[in-house]
């Protein structure tokens, strides 16, 4: 292992750093950006920590966008990710510098690693967080997440354990802009490595869908239960091929059988932040309403003039799914 | 294969109720359901007892009504239930409930091949218990799987995971959480529904039957705590508009056309 520097970081905000997929997972970046804004009330360092193989150019990215110190554990036998593995390495490290508080993002990796590293060091652990505050008093982390299907924001401490852990849902921050001249320091820590053979990666192929389609889209169409059939969740598509945008569904959508998982926006599917969503049929319900937030513009049409998801739309249509989709996509279709 | 699965009582979220007031949520007349993903484990431990042979005991820790949903699994097909309940064991974060769990699994002979938790819950939706047991207990672990093939002493597993499908060989003993994707539970006849409500035997353990201590348990072995709940924000931040199909389509239309999305046209667009 090479040996840059060996600085001790202060007693500061770690972060998971997880570099797969590193430009559609844009989770870590934000989760830097948010630490440097707890780290400023907290006067402490943010601190990356990244386990592979041949890491460094992640290291660099980390400290262009934001993070003071790097620690980074470059071994061959950490070049897949592997949960008991990671979790005695990160572990030792968290045992050697006693971090206040430690992030990663709510993503399947996260948490599946975040619940058994929190139980390796007998601490706390939140999950899918949508805020994280410092409590200007206390100094402690305040940790929102949502709880009961959405319906309400729990704040959650964690009082006398350390660190306070938590998961964050991606796209609820904004990372910062990459900044080649920022400096950092970059520390390679002395960490013994026992690789745990009892799990063994056996293939690993990327999934049978276009990543990213939606995540970048400039406009976004996303249908719910109240769109009916599945004939009529076609002109969702019909409106999106006009407007030059993809589709989304909610979680009944996709069970129904309307559209495939990989068009699933919220908390279990994803974030998206185009210019305008139009979003049909749909309830407004806190773990969809998580994955669309983000959107610049949002019209929301349903037929019941109480649904919540007019709470967060800039334009509501009080009307009929289905005969408001039939006349937009022909009014359109005459305009082109 | 001795199977363990581990199944929790939860609310039937879509129907709870919120007392806004007391910012708590409204429980009575609530119907208690098995968590919908701890359903499908079952399902993929009855499976594997059809493969295998081998046993299926089901855990659940929870106030003594979780009895119903331990009852519903035996006529599921489970062999065995166990109920860790005590007044003790309330309030209970991950890192405690984990705790209590992972006792009772270890003080059970012989040890199990195999532990199977539902990804997550729908009422707590941590999906933190799974990977707490395992820790707790030194196992290996593999989340959200949708896929299981038993092969000699290990298991070959599948799950679909941040874009990628990935296939793992896993030793036993182990533990795995189940992703919807695995199976659909099968339906319960009823006359097993009957039987399991009236003649089958549920074992219940309290804290002393584990030998733990108070403070290791319920709220005083938790390290979180919910410092305040309030309710989801809902700031309004546009207009709504209610009208002809005719209008509202107009509406969209100046819509488009003031964020460019769409020229803007003169005439009869
Ligand atoms: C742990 C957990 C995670 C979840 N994760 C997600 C997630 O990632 N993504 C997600 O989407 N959901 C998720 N859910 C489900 C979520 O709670 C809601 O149930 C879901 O978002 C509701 O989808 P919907 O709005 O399409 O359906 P509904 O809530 O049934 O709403 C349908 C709406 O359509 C309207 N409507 C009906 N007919 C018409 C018509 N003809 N014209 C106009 N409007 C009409 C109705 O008024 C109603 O408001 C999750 C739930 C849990 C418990
Ligand atoms: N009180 C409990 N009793 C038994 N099993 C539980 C309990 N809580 C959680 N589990 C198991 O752990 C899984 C994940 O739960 P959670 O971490 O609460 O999302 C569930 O699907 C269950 O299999």
């Amino acid at each position: 292992m090479k040996k840059v520097e060996m600085d001790s970081p202060s007693r500061g905000i770690w972060v998971f750093g997880d570099y797969r997929h590193y430009f559609q997972n844009r989770v870590t970046l934000q989760l830097i950006a948010k630490a440097k804004t707890l780290a400023q009330r907290r006067d402490a360092e943010v601190t990356v920590v990244v386990l592979g193989e041949q890491v460094h150019q992640y290291a660099m990215e980390y400290v262009a966008h934001g993070a003071d110190v790097v620690m980074v554990v470059d071994h061959p036998s950490l070049k897949n990710f592997q949960v008991e593995t990671y979790s005695r390495v990160v572990a030792a490290l968290v045992e050697d510098y006693r971090p206040e508080v430690f992030l990663a993002g709510a993503t399947p990796l996260g948490r599946e690693f975040f619940p058994r590293l929190a139980k390796r060091l007998k601490t706390g652990l939140s999950t899918d967080c949508v805020a994280l505050e410092v409590d200007a008093g206390t100094k402690l982390l305040l940790q929102t997440t949502p709880a009961f299907g959405g319906e309400l924001l729990a704040e959650v401490i964690t009082q006398n354990h350390r660190p306070q852990m938590a998961t964050v849902h991606p796209g609820v921050f904004e990372e910062r802009i990459h900044d080649s001249r920022a400096v950092g320091r970059i520390i390679y820590p002395e960490v013994d490595i026992h690789p745990d053979e009892r799990v063994q990666l056996v293939c690993s192929r990327p999934e049978q869908s276009k990543k990213g389609y939606l995540e970048n889209a400039a406009v976004v169409i996303a249908g719910g239960r109240g769109i009916g059939s599945g004939e009529q969740f076609r002109s969702l598509f019909d409106l999106a091929e006009l407007l030059q945008g993809e589709v989304g569904a909610t979680r009944p959508a996709v069970h129904a059988g309307l559209t495939g998982e990989d068009r699933l926006l919220g908390q279990t599917g994803k974030s998206v932040k185009p210019r305008l969503l139009i979003t049909v049929g749909t309830s407004g319900a806190l773990q969809y309403t998580t994955g669309i937030q983000g959107s610049e513009t949002i019209i929301a049409i349903n037929r019941d003039a109480q649904a919540p998801i007019f709470e967060i739309a800039d334009l509501g249509l009080v009307g009929d799914a289905h005969s408001i989709l039939t006349l937009l996509v022909e009014k359109l279709r005459k305009r082109l | 294969m001795d199977i363990i699965v581990c199944i929790k009582q939860v609310p039937d979220v879509p129907n709870i109720r919120l007392d806004e007031h007391r910012m708590t949520i409204i429980r009575e007349g609530v119907e208690g359901i098995i968590n919908p993903l701890d359903c499908v484990a079952l399902e993929a431990a009855v499976n594997l007892r059809e493969r295998q042979g081998g046993r299926i005991t089901v855990l659940s820790m929870g106030p003594p009504q979780s009895e119903e949903a331990l009852r519903e699994a035996l006529a599921f097909g489970a062999d065995q239930a166990i109920l860790l309940t005590d007044p003790a064991f309330a309030g209970a974060d991950t890192l405690a409930t984990s705790h209590v769990l992972a006792t009772a699994i270890s003080m059970l002979k012989p040890f199990p091949d195999l532990v199977i938790c539902g990804r997550q819950t729908i009422d707590s939706d941590t999906g933190h218990v799974g990977p707490q047991i395992a820790e707790e207990l030194d196992l290996p672990q593999v989340c959200g799987v949708n896929e299981i093939h038993p092969q000699g002493d290990s298991l070959v597993v599948k799950r679909l995971y941040d874009g990628f499908q990935d296939t793992f060989r896993v030793n036993t003993p182990a533990l795995l959480t189940v992703s919807q994707d695995l199976s659909s539970p099968h339906h319960i006849p009823l006359g097993d529904l009957e039987r399991a409500f009236s003649d089958r035997e549920i074992i219940r353990w309290a804290i002393k039957d584990l030998n733990l201590k108070p403070e290791e348990v319920g709220l005083g072995g938790s390290a979180t705590r919910v410092w305040k709940l309030r309710k989801a924000a809902s700031k309004r931040r546009g207009e709504i508009v209610t009208g002809s199909t005719q209008s509202l389509v107009e509406h969209v239309i100046r819509k488009l056309e003031a964020l460019s999305i769409l020229d803007e046209e003169s005439g009869n667009g």
